[in-house]
């Protein structure tokens, strides 16, 4: 039993700091925000990542990437999302969409998606969650309805993180409404800038990009298009978001902004009320389980009790995310409420707490995370 | 990485915990409070089981076996100091204590003691009588020598840590005795499971146990290497999410239970009134997490974000 994450984990994480350092503006807080420079610059570091084989790090080798190890992929991802995550927007695409492609997609479909992922050059969205459809996603109303060789879609989309922004879209629809909720979707790999499709900003507290309605007015869909089987879409869903079920590494976040929070206050740390520094101990104390829950759910790899060690890693997170967004809250005072460049941290305090507001209702809200974890413990108990 | 327990290690923590489980349980600690044979057992199945062979400072598997016997008796409520034996200092268990209130569990057993508060400073103890707690009820008050000198701050640290792990072992077990309550404890013509309240309660109390249990192993296979001072700063970790774990988990169990849980025919009123020594002395998570605040200072309490980077 060791906690050891390889030899070249340090190094990997020093590399990594040091891209970041050169190549990320201070107060880079994210893709989504009001300056398009931001975009553009998670573009580019994307395609430096991938010119050094860091981007799709834990992929194989045959589709582009560089053939790592869970471990380094972890080592990726906590440093991405303690850095504001600079691969914008592209995280999903590696995390899961390319997996997918990788498991269900077709020959051609692997040779037209996976090396554009692998080389950042493409981004996309996903078109899942529905104004009567979030949770409860095989509920979904958009309809896919047969016209010549393929289908044509009707519909809407809502929440959708990221489809300004996105070239394609990872699109649930239902292609049969008889069937039974397992066998009514079918996924499709589509174009954003395909005829019928118009995409609307939400505003929102999370800032620009975050959510979107996407509108469908008979939207054209191919055969080749289809990602899995036909009717087949909610089993490769809920096993194309496994490959993320661990999910973002909120707690390097976390941690990195006490980290930065401590280094700005300097001696002034000490004179912090003393219920604020015993909070302070007690959410590094939480931080430490929810990044070993992580792992654990990590190393547990396609167990059948990995779903659960994920669920529970993705409660533990969630909570210390919003735990911490409180804490450095109460350390700020009234400055907490700036935002912008002249705030403390660049911004990165607030930006992190109206995020947090989000970590538990975000990619599976911690209910339906309760409700795994609580199956896994009680079982069919009837 | 590997976060599972070696083969051997799983296979001795399965026939300790079949073994002390054969002695009878939280019942058997229960006839403990008024029958001093039990304890007298529990020492003998120990010493069966090769408890008091190990090496525990300084051989890590002989560590891992100790962490695994600590959580078999935590889930057992076995009657028996076992992590001040497993510490004996020249044969004399080493009790931690609060040096302004003393108090030692199993400190009316026979054999001689030492003590040493948080900050390793060693006492010489005078145990005293049992008294007729409920919470508790082997724990006896002492008075404390003036100051004899130190005990390794290792051998503090260790205590703490296997202290944990007792108390991993008493929260599993709580979990596991309302998981089958609630399964088929039958309420409005259902399960008390299928309650969306209680399955929630339920999840959050095995978020905090397995928390705990990852937080544990890593804590007890630090390498060797680790500073010393980084090392004391893990071990006050373990044992405060141990103590908050605890009062959540046990909480958690008494409201599932019901009535039924406060009563001594119910396991949990046992785990929870032998177990809450254990996690509010010596000291309590508030001073815990005080004693914690320079370690954020001075990067002793570890983060990815340490110097040197950190590689887990």
């Amino acid at each position: 039993m060791d906690y050891d994450l390889g030899p070249d984990a340090g190094e990997l994480r020093k590399r990594l700091r040091q891209l970041i350092s050169t190549h990320i503006p201070a107060g880079f807080l994210g893709a989504c925000t009001d300056d398009p420079q931001d975009l553009a610059t998670t573009e580019s570091f994307c395609k430096l990542l991938a010119s050094e084989g860091l981007l799709a790090l834990a992929w194989p080798k045959e589709h582009g990437g560089g053939g790592g190890s869970i471990w380094q992929q972890t080592v990726l991802r906590e440093e991405m999302w303690a850095h504001h995550e600079p691969r914008g927007p592209q995280y999903m695409g590696i995390n899961w969409v390319g997996p997918a492609v990788m498991r269900y997609g077709t020959p051609e479909q692997k040779a037209q998606h996976l090396s554009a992922i692998a080389a950042g050059e493409v981004i996309w969205c996903q078109g899942f969650s529905e104004p009567e459809a979030g949770t409860d996603l095989a509920s979904l109303r958009t309809r896919a309805v047969p016209d010549g060789d393929g289908w044509r879609i009707t519909g809407q989309k809502v929440w959708t993180s990221y489809a300004q922004m996105a070239s394609r879209c990872v699109l649930a629809a239902c292609t049969d409404p008889e069937a039974s909720k397992s066998r009514r979707l079918t996924l499709f790999l589509i174009p954003m800038d395909r005829p019928g499709i118009t995409v609307r900003p939400i505003r929102s507290m999370l800032g620009p990009h975050h959510l979107n309605e996407v509108f469908l007015d008979g939207v054209q869909a191919f055969r080749d298009e289809v990602l899995g089987e036909v009717g087949d879409g909610w089993r490769v869903m809920r096993e194309a978001l496994a490959f993320e079920r661990v999910g973002i590494a909120r707690y390097a976040r976390c941690e990195s902004l006490l980290d930065r929070m401590r280094a700005e206050l300097g001696d002034d740390w000490d004179r912090l009320p003393e219920s604020i520094r015993a909070r302070w101990v007690r959410a590094l104390v939480d931080l430490r389980a929810a990044r070993l829950l992580a792992y654990r759910a990590v190393s547990l790899l396609d167990e059948p009790s990995a779903g659960a060690a994920a669920s529970a890693a993705r409660i533990a997170a969630t909570t210390c995310d919003q735990q911490v967004a409180e804490l450095l809250f109460d350390v700020l005072g009234p400055s907490a409420l700036d935002s912008g460049a002249s705030a403390p941290l660049h911004g990165a305090i607030e930006d992190h707490w109206r995020y947090a507001q989000a970590a538990t209702v975000a990619s599976g809200t911690i209910e339906v995370q309760r409700m795994l974890v609580a199956h896994d413990v009680l079982g069919d108990h009837r | 990485m590997n976060t599972a327990l070696p083969e051997d290690i799983a296979e001795f923590a399965a026939v300790a915990a079949k073994r002390l489980a054969r002695l009878g349980g939280p019942s058997a600690a229960l006839q403990a409070e008024t029958d001093d044979r039990v304890r007298r057992e529990a020492r003998t199945t120990l010493t069966e089981l090769g408890a008091f062979d190990l090496d525990v400072r300084s051989a890590s598997d002989d560590t891992l076996a100790a962490a695994v016997l600590c959580q078999a008796a935590g889930a057992t409520a076995l009657p028996y100091p076992l992590v001040e034996e497993l510490l004996a200092i020249d044969g004399e268990r080493l009790a931690l204590v609060n040096p302004e209130t003393p108090r030692i569990d199993h400190g009316d057993l026979p054999g001689g003691w030492v003590a040493a508060d948080l900050d390793g400073t060693r006492y010489r103890p005078q145990p005293g009588s049992r008294t007729s707690a409920k919470l508790g009820p082997f724990l006896v008050p002492a008075t404390l020598s003036e100051p004899e000198g130190t005990v390794p701050a290792a051998d503090v640290d260790l205590h703490l840590v296997l202290g944990s792990w007792r108390i991993l072992g008493a929260l599993q077990q709580c979990l596991e005795i309302v998981t089958g309550h609630v399964r088929t404890r039958v309420q409005f013509g259902k399960p008390l499971a299928d309650f969306q309240a209680v399955k929630f309660a339920v999840a959050d109390a095995s978020v905090a146990v397995r928390g705990l249990h990852e937080l544990a192993k890593y804590t007890v296979c630090r390498p060797e290497i680790t500073p010393a001072q980084v090392r004391s700063a893990d071990a006050l970790v373990l044992r405060l999410r141990a103590a908050d774990a605890a009062r959540q988990v046990l909480r958690t169990s008494h409201q599932l239970l019901g009535a039924l849980g406060f009563c001594d025919e119910s396991d949990i009123s046992v785990l929870d009134r032998h177990t809450e020594p254990l996690f509010r002395l010596p000291a309590s998570t508030e001073e815990l997490a005080l004693r914690l605040i320079p370690g954020v200072r001075d990067g002793h309490l570890e983060t990815l974000f340490s110097e040197p980077v950190a590689t887990a």
